[in-house]
């Protein structure tokens, strides 16, 4: 008989004892070695997938800090050039307003001069006209000539109206009555005489008492002058030519003046120009 | 020459006796639980393993795979049974190429021993999974009259078992004895080679087998469970 029920009650027997063995030696620990193996596993990938979303959360605000700091440094370089180019246009202005002001200074200066030299080159052109006529009427002044400029004087004197009298009566007392008669020639006693006469007609109602002295002055052109101290009375071509120098001098400056007017104001119109 | 080792008996007191079927299986037991204690003892479940943690993880990962495949549930509560029945096998098998080495399974008893553990195993399944009733009715099923045919091939397929792996391992050890004794060494060589091939696919078809039979008593608790859920 081939089939031994012995022995197959016996490895029914072994077989139940080997699963329970393998159970308990085998598939029990392999198997919770596994599970624990792939708890471990999934743990790390969430851990993992949890650490990369930080990462990237990480990355992300890093990324928005930096654009805002490249934002902010691009605001800061802005303001620098900003400021750099106004700092520029300043020191541009300012040169150029140095610039401007030294050659205002410099033109003002050069003006000045130039006007400094053309005035005085009027008044030296005025008084050398002046002088020209004075020599001209020095050369022409003769005894005839003379008398004539006597008689002129003696008939201002006559004439002379009443504030100058009292006051060449008042210079008079002052000087102690001593009333000098300067001419260009040599007086003639009778031609003093005459003066004192003159004088005298003057003063008649003061009854003031006077002493009449002569001298010579070159400087009077064909003229003469009447000195009692404080109060001068003169009649001469140099007193005319002084007037006329005068005359031709104030002419001149105004010229002058209002030529610089004109000349200002081209000067400033140009400047709006450039 | 004996074909049937049941019949070289090792040890005997009065009705006790001791066969080399018996003594084989024991060795098989021995080395498999020693082997499984000393490598299991220091598992890692982190960090690097063990290479024979490693085999012994992909032979546990290959089984639960094909109980899958082949019951579609869950591999957990037929591991140990089907699992165990295929490590069995095929070990005793393979040692068939140590000299002097008779695999138990090429005992009938042997054969027989694991098939009515099948046979048993089948309607223990069932009822865990789908309770008494609806395992009995299912040997009523697709009519009333389809009883005595299910219940013969409940039985058929258990001697069918039994035979199938019996007679593949007991022929692979008479032939390699029998060219032994009319060839050179290096055929028989070629014959253990092939044996080994055999009983590796004997162990495995037997496990299949098994579970297939065990599913399909559970089956129709999962599909009663499916319909349910729909």
């Amino acid at each position: 008989m081939i089939i031994d029920w012995y022995t197959i009650i016996f490895q029914i027997i072994n077989f139940m004892i080997l699963v329970f063995l393998l159970r308990r030696f085998l598939y029990g620990p392999v198997i919770r070695a596994m599970d624990d193996r792939e708890k471990k596993i999934i743990q790390r990938e969430k851990d993992a997938s949890a650490k990369k979303k930080q990462a990237e959360e990480e990355a992300q605000r890093y990324q928005s800090q930096k654009a805002a700091l490249k934002e902010q440094e691009e605001e800061i370089f802005e303001k620098a050039q900003a400021a750099a180019e106004k700092q520029k246009r300043e020191l541009l202005d300012q040169a150029r307003q140095e610039v401007d002001q030294t050659k205002r200074r410099w033109q003002e200066s050069f003006e000045r001069e130039k006007e400094t030299f053309i005035s005085e080159l009027r008044r030296r052109i005025g008084q050398q006209a002046c002088a020209v006529a004075r020599s001209c009427l020095k050369d022409l002044a003769d005894t005839r000539l003379e008398k004539l400029i006597w008689e002129v004087f003696l008939n201002k004197l006559k004439n002379l109206p009443e504030e100058d009298r009292l006051e060449l009566k008042k210079a008079l007392e002052a000087e102690g009555g001593t009333i000098t008669l300067k001419s260009a020639f040599e007086t003639k006693p009778g031609q003093l005489k005459e003066l004192e006469k003159a004088l005298e007609k003057l003063f008649s109602d003061a009854g003031a008492d006077f002493k009449l002295a002569a001298a010579i002055e070159e400087g009077l052109i064909c003229g003469l002058e009447l000195d009692a101290g404080g109060y001068r009375l003169a009649w001469s071509m140099d007193s005319y030519l002084e007037d006329v120098e005068e005359q031709v001098l104030k002419e001149l400056e105004q010229n002058a003046l209002s030529g610089q007017k004109a000349g200002a104001e081209g000067e400033v119109s140009g400047n709006g120009r450039s | 020459m004996t074909i049937n080792p049941d019949e070289i008996v090792l040890f005997q007191w009065g009705w006790f006796k001791i066969n080399s079927t018996i003594a084989f299986t024991w060795l098989v037991i021995l080395f498999l639980t020693f082997g499984s204690w000393l490598i299991t003892k220091k598992l890692s479940s982190a960090g690097e393993l063990s290479r024979w943690q490693n085999l012994l993880e992909v032979l546990i990962n290959g089984i639960k795979l094909q109980i899958r495949e082949v019951s579609r549930q869950e591999p957990g509560p037929y591991l140990p049974f089907v699992g165990t029945l295929f490590i069995f096998i095929a070990m005793s098998n393979i040692l068939a190429i140590v000299p002097g080495y008779v695999p138990p399974t090429s005992s009938l008893s042997t054969t027989a021993a694991l098939a009515i553990c099948v046979f048993i195993a089948v309607p223990v399944f069932g009822i865990a999974s789908q309770g008494v009733l609806n395992y009995l009715r299912q040997y009523l099923q697709p009519t009333f009259f389809m009883l005595p045919f299910n219940l013969i091939g409940e039985l058929s397929r258990t001697l069918a078992l039994a035979v199938r792996l019996y007679g593949n391992m007991m022929s692979g050890t008479i032939i390699v004895a029998i060219l032994l004794t009319i060839t050179p060494l290096l055929f028989p060589v070629v014959m253990q080679a092939l044996g080994l091939l055999t009983g590796l696919i004997q162990a495995y078809i037997f496990a299949i087998l098994a579970m297939v039979y065990i599913s399909s008593a559970s089956k129709a608790h999962e599909e009663i469970a499916k319909k349910g859920e729909e």
